[in-house]
C-alpha cells in the first residue's frame, strides 16, 4: 500500500499545503476570519439563525476561498448528510427554511473543516452509495466511481443472457453463477452482485487487508457475508487451486489499477493523498494487474466463462493485441462497451472450448 | 411515480437554469441493452399508462468533463441533466449519491412530464393530480364545516346557559 505522507514526494508533486492527513483542525485565519463577514450576510431565518440553504452558501463560500473543488457540491453533500439525506435536491421545502440547531451547525463544521484539507467528501462522510446499496468508506481504501455501476449492470444482463439462451424451459433457469472479484476495494462490485443475483456467490480478493476488514463490514452490514469469502491475497502470487473453492468459475470481474504510471502524478490531490495509490497505478502501460488477470483467467474459468474488467480507453486495442499474442490463453474479446461518456471502459473477454 | 412526482419536477425546474459547471461530458445517448428494459418497465409503472420515449430521442449530459475519467477522477457530481429534444423538455435530476439511479429517476420523471405536453389533460398524470387535489378540497371543506358545527354548537350552549 502506497499513500503519499512522505513530505519530500508530495513537496516533488506540488501538493498543495492543506493536503496533511490526519491534522485535526485548519490554520486559523485566511480560513476563519471570513466566517464573521458571512455569518452576518447569510441568515435569511433571521439574526443569528441559519437554515439549510444559508449554511451551504456559507461553507461553499470557505471552500471556494480555499480552493477546494466542487465547493458546492461538496457543501450540499455534508449538510444533507448531517440533516439526514443524501442529496440536497432530495430535502424537502420545510427542511431547507428550518433554522439548524446548534448541534447540527457543529457537525457541519467538523465534517467541513476535514473537506478543507481535501479529504474526498466519501472519507469525509464515511458512507457513499453505489447503485443501491449504501457502503461504508474509510481511507486508503477505494473510492467506487460511478463508471463501474455499469460495469456491475453488464455482468449481470450477461448473466440474464444466459439463462435466455438455455434450452431448459422448467424449471425457469436462474442466474446462479460463481463469480471471482479480483481487487474488491470497499466491496462495492462484490455486493452489488450478490444483490442483483440472489442466488450468486462471490469470492472477492483484495491484497490489502484494511480493503478485506472493510469488505467484511460493509457485507455484515447488508447481511451478505454467507454468501461471500473474503480472500486476503495478492492476485500476482496467487494460484488456480486457492481460488477454486467452489469450483471452476462462472465470471471473474474486476475494476483492477489501470492508471498508466506516468499519469500518477497528475492525479487530483483528493486521490493522491488519502487513497492507496496501489489500487490505482497499474504501470507504465497500465496493463500490468490486467494481464495477471487475464493469464490466471484460464485455470480458473469454466468453459464459456467471462472475464468482465473495467480498463483506461486506451486499453482496449491493447489487450486485443495481447489476446492474440497469447493464443494458447484461449481467450477472445467478445464485446467492448463505453461508459456514460462514451469512452471505450469495459471489456468482455470469454474462454473459448478447446 | 405517483403524484409527489409531479411536485418534484416543479422543484425541479427550480434548479434548471445554466448551471455553472466548469465542463460538460455531452453524449448522445446510444441505444444500449441496458436502457431498453428501463424504459419498457416504466411504461407500465403504477398503472399509469405512458407515451413511451425512446433512448434514441434523448440527450444526456453529466457533469464529468474532459478529462480521463474512471479510476483517474473522483468527482462526487452525479448531477444527471436530460433532455427530450423533440419536445425540448429538460429535466435535472440529483435525487440520489448514485449515477445510476439518478439516471433512472430522470428518465421516470422525464417519461410523466413528456406525457403531460403531448396529452394535456387526456394525461393520466394530469387526471392523478387533478384527483388528489379534489380530495384535498374536499378534506379542506369538510374540516371547515365540522369546525363551524363545532363553534355553532359551544354559541348554543352559552345562550341555553344564561
Amino acid at each position: 500500500m502506497r499513500c503519499l505522507t512522505h513530505p519530500l514526494l508530495r513537496k516533488l508533486l506540488s501538493l498543495p499545503p492543506q493536503c496533511v492527513p490526519g491534522r485535526g483542525t485548519p490554520r486559523k485565519g485566511a480560513v476563519l476570519s471570513p466566517k464573521q463577514l458571512f455569518l452576518r450576510q447569510s441568515c435569511s431565518a433571521g439574526p443569528g439563525l441559519m437554515t439549510a440553504t444559508d449554511v451551504v452558501h456559507y461553507w461553499q463560500k470557505v471552500f471556494e476561498t480555499n480552493g477546494i473543488p466542487e465547493a458546492q457540491e461538496s457543501s450540499q453533500y455534508i449538510v444533507s448528510f448531517v440533516l439526514g439525506a443524501k442529496t440536497f435536491q432530495s430535502l424537502d421545502s420545510e427542511s431547507l427554511h428550518t433554522p439548524l440547531t446548534a448541534l447540527q451547525q457543529e457537525q457541519i463544521q467538523q465534517l467541513s473543516y476535514k473537506r478543507l484539507q481535501r479529504m474526498p467528501v466519501q472519507y469525509v462522510l464515511g458512507e457513499w452509495d453505489f447503485q443501491d446499496l449504501t457502503l461504508k468508506m474509510r481511507p486508503p481504501v477505494f473510492i467506487p466511481r460511478p463508471e463501474t455501476e455499469d460495469l456491475v449492470s453488464l455482468v449481470v444482463e450477461e448473466e440474464f443472457q444466459k439463462c435466455e439462451n438455455s434450452t431448459l424451459c422448467f424449471p425457469v433457469p436462474v442466474p446462479h453463477p460463481v463469480i471471482l472479484e479480483i481487487g474488491c476495494g470497499s466491496g462495492a462490485i462484490a455486493l452489488s452482485l450478490l444483490c442483483k443475483l440472489p442466488q450468486s456467490r462471490v469470492i472477492a480478493m483484495d491484497k490489502e487487508e484494511a480493503a478485506v476488514d472493510l469488505t467484511r463490514e460493509n457485507a455484515h452490514r447488508l447481511q451478505l457475508q454467507e454468501r461471500i469469502r473474503i480472500i486476503h491475497q495478492d492476485v500476482s502470487h496467487s494460484s488456480a487451486k486457492q481460488l477454486l473453492l467452489w469450483g471452476p468459475i462462472d465470471v471473474i470481474v474486476s475494476n483492477p489499477p489501470y492508471v498508466f504510471h506516468e499519469d500518477m502524478a497528475s492525479l487530483d490531490a483528493e486521490i493522491l493523498c488519502y487513497e492507496d495509490l496501489d489500487a490505482l497505478d497499474g504501470g507504465d502501460d497500465g496493463m500490468r494487474v490486467i494481464k495477471t488477470i487475464l493469464a490466471l483467467a484460464p485455470s480458473l474459468l469454466k468453459v464459456s466463462g467471462s472475464v468482465f474488467l473495467e480498463v483506461d480507453p486506451r486499453h482496449p486495442n491493447m489487450v486485443e493485441q495481447w489476446l492474440q499474442a497469447h493464443p494458447e490463453l484461449l481467450l477472445t474479446l467478445r464485446a467492448i462497451h463505453k461508459d456514460f461518456c462514451g469512452k471505450p471502459r469495459f471489456l468482455h473477454i470469454q474462454k473459448q472450448s478447446s | 411515480m405517483n403524484v409527489p412526482g409531479l411536485f418534484h419536477f416543479a422543484f425541479l425546474l427550480r434548479g434548471v437554469q445554466t448551471p455553472s459547471w466548469t465542463r460538460w461530458g455531452l453524449r448522445k445517448q446510444q441505444l444500449s441493452l441496458l436502457s431498453i428494459p428501463l424504459l419498457q418497465a416504466a411504461r407500465k409503472r403504477n398503472s399509469l399508462n405512458l407515451l413511451e420515449i425512446s433512448e434514441a430521442d434523448l440527450e444526456e449530459q453529466f457533469v464529468r468533463g474532459d478529462g480521463p475519467g474512471g479510476q483517474a477522477t473522483n468527482k462526487t457530481n452525479n448531477c444527471v441533466v436530460l433532455k427530450h429534444i423533440p419536445s425540448g423538455i429538460v429535466v435535472k435530476c440529483h435525487q440520489t449519491r448514485s449515477l445510476e439511479k439518478n439516471r433512472k429517476i430522470a428518465r421516470e420523471i422525464l417519461q410523466e412530464k413528456v406525457d403531460l405536453f403531448y396529452k394535456g389533460e387526456d394525461s393520466d398524470v394530469f387526471k392523478e393530480k387533478k384527483a388528489s387535489e379534489k380530495q384535498k378540497q374536499e378534506k379542506k371543506r369538510r374540516a371547515k364545516e365540522n369546525l363551524e358545527r363545532k363553534k355553532l354548537f359551544k354559541e348554543m350552549q352559552q345562550l341555553d346557559k344564561e
